[in-house]
């Protein structure tokens, strides 16, 4: 061990007092910093792990839709299977694949009155990227099947209306009157809706329901639905809301296709009309989802959303792209964004603080010693001995606090997950407080607080080494 | 001492201004004067005559404003801050007025660190140490800390500190200007019986004729100037 360290150690002993309490602090903060930074990333992943199914990294859109309308009411996009195919042909590892979406409400039949909603995603389950994530998702019943029976062939039958508000007096249940003769389509749902609702909501249950059939949601379409199985995101918020549905089921549900068959009016229902068959279009769809090898998110430091956003617009000009951070934007209204700089912020004055206090304790414990640093100049030690015992001190400050807030930070963690907080999320669920830490995080509280407290210590350990020692033999005796 | 030997430290022509502000104060004019190796030296005269910037000048703490010191011929002008140091370190002894010793440090720790410094090997110091404390009769009072000892015995760590690097010189600042007359002689007595058996040339200041007399050679300062240079039977 060098003289410097066993030095700058006697120090730290010396006034542990003084210095514990500046390590505590530091330690507090880096906690802190990394607790809500393990809380956000694991926030960020069960809403990437779950949205990703709903948007992958990348959503490309007509010119005229925002990120509001990817919830369901995008305008129709004749070209979306050209698009796909240029994204594939253009951009090497690139995935693309149309999704055909819509909002949907469904009711109790005893109530006659709708109970809730949902977003119907079309999804094409052989090449989504997202089709196997879903599969694995599966928690009761199945997944849909390429040749299932019943994904085409129905009779949709189409409400046209004026306006929102403006639904016509068509409850719920009377459908079964109009499809009895008929399978009704396939559909997977989150786990969630099946607790909240577990009359009308599971494996196997039959329901009606309305589903918006033109951009801005104006029209509606009623049909049969039958669950054939429920998925579990992580996010129960989100399972209680997105319904899965193969893409050419909602594509004739929709009218994206040429119609072969005839159009008929229910004589004493109303004004409705249905049409079968309809020889679906596979190039039509709402919006083309894409999935990126790159990162895309960019919460974290290392994400390229970005990037990833401009080489997807290089290909498709005019159209809109939206990426997975801009749509956890347009969720949170851009709260993750602030609250990561808050972080960092808050982390930032308190570290810059704490250097301050570091410096101020060793000036004042360099003036206390000045003769003590000109014995030892006197003894022989050169200057760098001299600022290394110093920059030693703010070292093991730093470390120190580090890993101190390393361990109160792990310690908190696995108290959390052992008592298994919850917290009340919206539409009546609860959400697990769980931690992940990535790498950069830890790297991040154990470096930081070193260099800090090493920048902080070298401006005194310079002013240390540098004092002539007789200057500082001399002062230390008027100091006496 | 050989006037035939080379000389230890040899100043010439030294000067020593201090400025502060626009005062100037000339602390050494013009000195010149040769230590030989083993010789007993005190530096006296009254306060204020230049005695402890003589001391520190030859212990290298210090750099004339003008004139050469030469350290066992070598001229120190032309050494780096490293090598200033690192000579310091390895020829040259200290004893201060305040014995200096650190606090939290136990007497064979503080014995020790000249050492530690000269990056010499602990355990090899620690038996030098435990040696050198039997000689100035503090062995028993090895493993205290420094601030537990009287003043008398901190000096005697002092000289046991000084001792570790084997320096060729101990330079001495007032080293019983905290002593009772008791103390004093005790550490004169050592001082004298160093550099007897060790053969290491001590040079001491003190403004106590009583304690001056112990030096074998007596440099007189003037204001910054050797008013007289004898050499007595050291009393």
């Amino acid at each position: 061990m060098s003289i410097s360290i066993k030095i700058a150690l006697g120090e730290l002993n010396e006034h542990k007092a003084i210095y514990a309490v500046i390590i505590v602090v530091i330690a507090l903060t880096m906690t802190s910093f990394l607790l809500e930074n393990a809380y956000l990333n694991y926030m960020m992943q069960v809403v990437n792990e779950t949205s990703k199914m709903i948007t992958c990294d990348a959503v490309i859109a007509n010119s005229d839709c925002n990120v509001r309308d990817l919830y369901g009411t995008e305008t129709t996009m004749e070209n979306a299977g050209r698009i796909a195919r240029m994204i594939e042909r253009n951009l090497p590892r690139y995935k693309a694949a149309i999704r055909v979406t819509a909002q949907g409400s469904y009711g109790l039949g005893a109530e006659k009155e709708a109970v809730d909603g949902c977003t119907l995603q079309g999804i094409d389950i052989e090449k989504d990227p997202e089709a196997q994530a879903l599969k694995n998702k599966i928690v009761a019943g199945r997944f849909f099947q390429k040749d299932d029976p019943i994904l085409k062939g129905h009779t949709p039958m189409y409400i046209e209306i004026k306006g929102p508000g403006n639904l016509p007096d068509l409850v719920y249940g009377s459908g079964q009157r109009l499809f009895v003769k008929e399978e009704p389509y396939p559909v997977i749902v989150g786990a969630t809706a099946a607790k909240i609702h577990p009359s009308i909501i599971g494996v196997g249950k039959v329901l009606d329901i309305y589903i918006s059939t033109s951009a801005r949601g104006t029209n509606y379409a009623g049909i049969r639905v039958k669950i054939i199985g429920l998925y579990e995101s992580g996010t129960p918020t989100v399972d209680a809301m997105i319904w899965f549905i193969p893409a050419d089921s909602l594509r004739e549900v929709k009218g994206y296709g040429t119609i072969t068959g005839k159009e008929w009016v229910i004589p004493g229902i109303g004004a409705f009309r249905g049409f079968k068959p309809i020889d679906v279009d596979e190039n039509i769809g709402d919006v083309v989802v894409v999935d990126v090898p790159e990162p895309a998110y960019n919460l974290d430091p290392i994400g390229h959303s970005r990037q990833v956003k401009e080489k997807i617009e290089s290909v498709v000009p005019g159209m809109n792209v939206f990426t997975w951070h801009d749509l956890i934007v347009y969720a949170s209204g851009s709260m993750q964004d602030v609250v990561t700089l808050l972080l960092w912020g808050s982390m930032g004055v308190t570290l810059l603080l704490c250097g301050a206090a570091i410096k101020y304790v060793m000036d004042s414990i360099i003036l206390r010693k000045t003769r003590e640093i000109g014995s030892l100049k006197a003894f022989g030690a050169r200057d760098r001995v001299i600022f290394k015992i110093f920059l030693y001190q703010g070292l093991f400050i730093g470390l120190l606090a580090g890993i101190l807030g390393i361990i109160v930070s792990f310690i908190v963690m696995h108290l959390v997950n052992w008592y298994g907080i919850k917290m009340q999320f919206i539409a009546g669920t609860q959400l697990n407080i769980g931690f992940i830490i990535n790498w950069f995080t830890a790297l991040t509280v154990l470096i930081l607080p070193m260099v800090l407290s090493i920048l902080a210590a070298s401006i005194p350990a310079k002013k240390a080494a540098m004092l002539p020692p007789v200057e500082a033999l001399r002062k230390g005796e008027l100091s006496l | 001492m050989n006037k035939r030997d080379f000389p230890i430290i040899e100043l010439e022509n030294v000067t020593k201004i201090y400025k502060e502000y626009d005062i100037q104060v000339v602390a050494l004019k013009d000195v010149s004067l040769k230590i030989f190796p083993k010789e007993f030296v005190s530096i006296v005269g009254p306060s204020g005559c230049g005695k402890t910037t003589l001391l520190h000048c030859m212990g290298l703490l210090d750099r004339p404003t003008s004139g050469k010191i030469y350290i066992e011929k070598k001229d120190t002008s032309q050494l780096s801050g490293k090598e200033v140091a690192l000579f310091r370190g390895r020829r040259l002894g200290f004893v201060f007025q305040n014995y200096n010793l650190i606090p939290r440090l136990t007497v064979l720790e503080n014995v020790i660190l000249p050492g530690l410094i000269a990056g010499k090997r602990q355990d090899e110091l620690e038996k030098k140490a435990l040696k050198l404390l039997e000689e100035v009769d503090i062995k028993h009072r090895s493993y205290h800390r420094g601030v537990h000892l009287s003043g008398g015995e901190q000096q005697r760590v002092a000289i046991a500190r000084a001792l570790i690097n084997d320096p060729a010189i101990i330079l001495a600042d007032e080293p019983t200007g905290a002593l009772d007359s008791d103390s004093s002689k005790e550490i004169m007595d050592l001082l004298r019986e160093t550099n007897k058996s060790k053969g290491v040339a001590i040079i001491f200041v003190s403004h106590d004729p009583s304690i001056a007399r112990y030096g074998r050679r007596k440099i007189t300062l003037k204001d910054g100037t050797i008013a007289a240079d004898t050499h007595t039977d050291g009393g």
